[in-house]
């Protein structure tokens, strides 16, 4: 159990702490920014601006390309976009208040469902040998050690 | 003949009721008399239905615009090809074809069962007549294709230019042959809850339906993402759109009960969890289509008179709680000695894939519903896109595609530590060779990149445990026949189907997670503007923009080509067209790419833009890996089509297996 929650706590800390790697250079600048914004034309098209094709996303691209240039940050420019039409101007919620919740239950809910596997998987292998134990007083004919080996490694590699 | 198609619904509702009502009364007062009278409205159903389509499809060949619904879908210069598919381009005509493919499969349900197992099969009937009841309700009283325009226009308004693609005439087919065909499987779950035939029956009475639901979900997915390729043309195939994750959670859960339902055929086992599994995979199927026609969910595929979403939540709410209520009524009747030999064993590893595929579906199902519950507790209708999908998905995925490599390699019962370490050590010493050899190679970066370098090395465990399995098959087949490399591993292919079938899936899917992986991480892209003479350079191509040609493809389309050449080693390697085609009366025109693929890479050509002195905007992408992902595709229906292929073998031995156990338990004697 110990082991496993060290596991756990490991790749939280891995995922968390990737996610702090930076891109490089200004195509992967204007990439990282197209991925954060929502295309906010006219038409409601619902895609994220880099999968965007419509006018209003050329011009958007156009727009930030400069601000870039200019030397503002994606941070920065995703705030004044953030500042002018509200948080539903980003392509993922926010990783605090609320919306951590969106961010957090998939995780919290896999990892619950991983300890119920364990519990059940676990009732199931003791109740077998707990079946099994009732089951000895039964005579059973006795098969040599070598026959009893081959047979339980054939079953093994069978597919029933 | 559109009253014919009107009237024809009508008998269709009619008959479905009066199926409905007495497969249910003959079951239940067990009347000869009703049951032979039921057992005539399949027919009769799947004909009316029938001959309502072909009466949309003539209206639409024959440009009868005096129907609204051929008017807003079709126009006088459609190709024949398009016209055929406008009859799924818009609400009302895609819910008739939903309702056409229904009474099919119903109508092959009929035959195929008609003599087999008069407990179960009538409530089957009932049920998927029931089903046909509440799409022929929307269709008649709320959405009909057959409603009139007082005074019928000259031409129509035309199929979305987006929708007249090859790719978008075989995707919705299929994806609905995927999603109607979990009726098959849901119906006969339920019927086995309401008749308390709870062995596992039904699960071998609908296996191939299974099979073949999740093929046509899995391919019209991929079917999805390849028109998206080609005709949206931003490079990408998967967005994460919600009507995308709709189509993608039945196949995941689907996934998830495919593996758990060899469990309970071999160990009688887990019956709770593989009912559940079929009515959320059903359940799945509605909440899509709530999606797609209730306008609460922003999505491009969204249909633009998308009204009926509260019939469709009135729907999944029946069939939720009735389903439940069925579960707990008969749960100590599906109560099943569940015992394990040990925790380590195929049977646990199954358990697992099972909770990770429904991590990945649960996750999608968040994010899907996420906007709706920040509204509801913000007031703010926040936005959950890719960012989201691909940081909680992914390493998800990664644990999936280990899964898919440890089950073959694990043995069934119980692993012990000699087996385990005789079956894991050629994977893994596979899977150590390829880190190390692709290490130098492999930027190591950011997130993306150390996703994909994970990737590609379990990509190579999965596929050495698959061969570990063919090999050990085939090495053991040809110590006993002495037959060739060849003829041995196709033998032992031949008389295990379903296992090795099932492995070749999994190969096909071993090289969509590479594709994809390839095609996130080392894509690149370059936009630029030229005049007619000028080139530039992007990943060792010169491509060189030659000319702008302009056709006037019809009365009301105009397609301009830009015309690249693209060079390799100083010498021409190929010509690419990407295009714009501009619609009469359409806003925005529609791009229309052009594409080198290779296994080695796309080269992805857009025209972004053009003015009048020719000069052109182009944008180009060079995608790696991408055509891995169709070819694991193909990859995947080849090995469905094995896994699905008649098992005589299989059948003798499941009779040999009755056999003993009525030897070992002889029925009682008949008074």
């Amino acid at each position: 159990m110990k082991t496993l929650k060290v596991f756990a706590g490991l790749f939280v800390l891995v995922w968390v702490s990737m996610g702090q790697v930076p891109g490089a250079g200004a195509g992967a600048l204007l990439q990282d920014l197209e991925n954060q914004l929502m295309c906010k034309c006219d038409d409601k098209c619902g895609k994220v601006l880099i999968n965007c094709t419509c006018a209003t996303s050329d011009k958007t691209r156009a727009k930030f390309s400069k601000m870039l240039e200019s030397g503002l940050t994606v941070e920065q420019i995703v705030k004044m976009q953030v500042d002018e039409y509200g948080e539903t101007i980003l392509s993922a919620p926010t990783k605090f208040g609320f919306n951590l919740t969106a961010w957090m239950t998939p995780f919290v809910a896999l990892v619950a469902g991983g300890f119920g596997v364990r519990k059940v998987l676990q009732a199931w292998v003791g109740k077998k040998t707990g079946s099994g134990s009732e089951e000895t007083p039964v005579a059973e004919p006795k098969i040599s050690e070598k026959y009893s080996k081959r047979l339980k490694d054939e079953l093994d590699g069978i597919e029933l | 003949m559109n009253d014919i198609g009107e009237f024809t619904l009508l008998v269709a509702l009619a008959t479905a009721l009066y199926g409905c009502v007495a497969y249910v009364m003959s079951a239940r007062g067990n009347r000869i008399d009703l049951y032979l009278s039921a057992d005539k409205t399949p027919f009769i159903v799947w004909a009316c239905i029938a001959i309502s389509s072909i009466c949309l499809w003539k209206a639409f060949l024959t440009d009868d615009f005096s129907l609204q619904y051929v008017w807003a879908y079709s126009n006088r210069e459609l190709d024949t090809f398009y016209k055929v598919s406008s009859f799924w381009g818009g609400q009302k005509g895609s819910l008739l074809f939903w309702t056409l493919l229904l009474s099919t499969y119903m109508l092959v349900v009929y035959f195929q069962n008609r003599s087999k197992n008069l407990r179960v099969v009538p409530y089957a009937m009932a049920i998927m007549l029931a089903i046909l009841v509440f799409f022929l309700f929307l269709i008649n009283f709320s959405t009909n294709p057959f409603e009139r325009i007082p005074l019928p226009p000259e031409d129509g308004r035309g199929l979305n230019p987006l929708l007249q693609n090859y790719w978008m005439v075989i995707h919705p087919p299929t994806l609905y042959l995927g999603y109607v065909g979990f009726t098959v499987p849901f119906a006969f779950a339920v019927a086995a809850l309401i008749s308390k035939n709870l062995d596992d029956g039904w699960i071998r009475m609908t296996r191939k339906w299974t099979l073949i639901s999740w093929f046509f979900l899995c391919m019209g997915n991929l079917f999805g993402a390849s028109w998206a390729y080609v005709e949206l043309g931003w490079g990408g195939y998967w967005a994460w759109d919600p009507v995308e994750n709709a189509a993608f959670m039945p196949l995941l859960i689907a996934t998830a009960f495919l593996h758990s339902v060899m469990i309970q055929e071999k160990k009688d086992m887990m019956k709770v969890w593989n009912m559940s599994l079929i009515l959320l995979t059903f359940a799945m199927t509605i909440f899509g289509t709530f999606i797609t026609r209730s306008g609460l969910i922003q999505s491009v595929h969204t249909f633009d008179e998308a009204t009926l979403g509260y019939y469709f939540l009135a729907f999944l709410f029946v069939i939720i709680v009735a389903c439940v209520a069925l579960i707990i009524l008969r749960l100590p009747l599906l109560k099943s000695a569940n015992e394990l030999d040990s925790f380590l064993s195929r049977e646990s590893s199954f358990l697992f894939n099972n909770l990770v595929l429904l991590g990945i579906a649960f996750a999608t199902f968040w994010g899907t519903i996420f906007p709706i519950i920040s509204e509801a507790v913000r007031g703010v209708k926040i936005t959950v896109g890719p960012p989201f999908y691909n940081q909680v998905n992914v390493p998800i995925g990664l644990a999936l595609l280990a899964l898919i490599g440890i089950g073959p390699v694990i043995a069934w019962r119980r692993a012990t530590l000699s087996n385990l370490k005789k079956n894991f050590l050629k994977p893994l010493i596979a899977a150590i060779v390829a880190a190390v050899v692709l290490y130098p190679f492999i930027p190591l970066g950011s997130r993306t990149e150390i996703y994909t370098y994970t990737t590609f090395v379990l990509c190579v465990f999965v596929l050495a445990s698959i061969g570990t399995e063919f090999y050990k098959g085939t090495v053991s087949r040809m110590g006993l026949h002495e037959e060739s490399v060849v003829g041995a591993l196709a033998t032992v292919t031949w008389r295990n189907k379903r296992r090795y079938g099932g492995y070749i899936v999994h190969i096909g899917v071993v090289l969509i997670f590479a594709g994809i992986a390839g095609s996130q991480a080392y894509g690149t892209h370059t936009e630029k503007h030229l005049q007619p003479g000028e080139s530039f350079e992007i990943r060792g191509y010169t491509i060189k923009y030659e000319k702008l040609i302009a056709v006037e493809a019809t009365n009301i389309k105009t397609r301009i080509i830009a015309q690249l050449a693209v060079e390799r080693d100083g010498r021409r390697y190929w010509t690419g067209h990407p295009e714009k085609e501009f619609y009469k009366g359409q806003n925005q025109p529609v791009s229309e790419v052009d594409v080198l693929s290779t296994w080695k890479e796309d080269l992805y050509m857009i025209l972004a833009d053009f003015r009048e002195d020719e000069s052109a905007t182009i944008k180009v992408y060079v995608n790696p890996m991408v055509s891995w992902m169709w070819t694991g595709g193909w990859i995947i229906a080849f090995g469905t089509m094995i896994s699905m292929w008649p098992d005589r073998l299989e059948q003798r031995r499941r009779l040999d297996r009755v056999r003993k156990q009525e030897q070992l338990f002889p029925a009682p004697a008949q008074e």
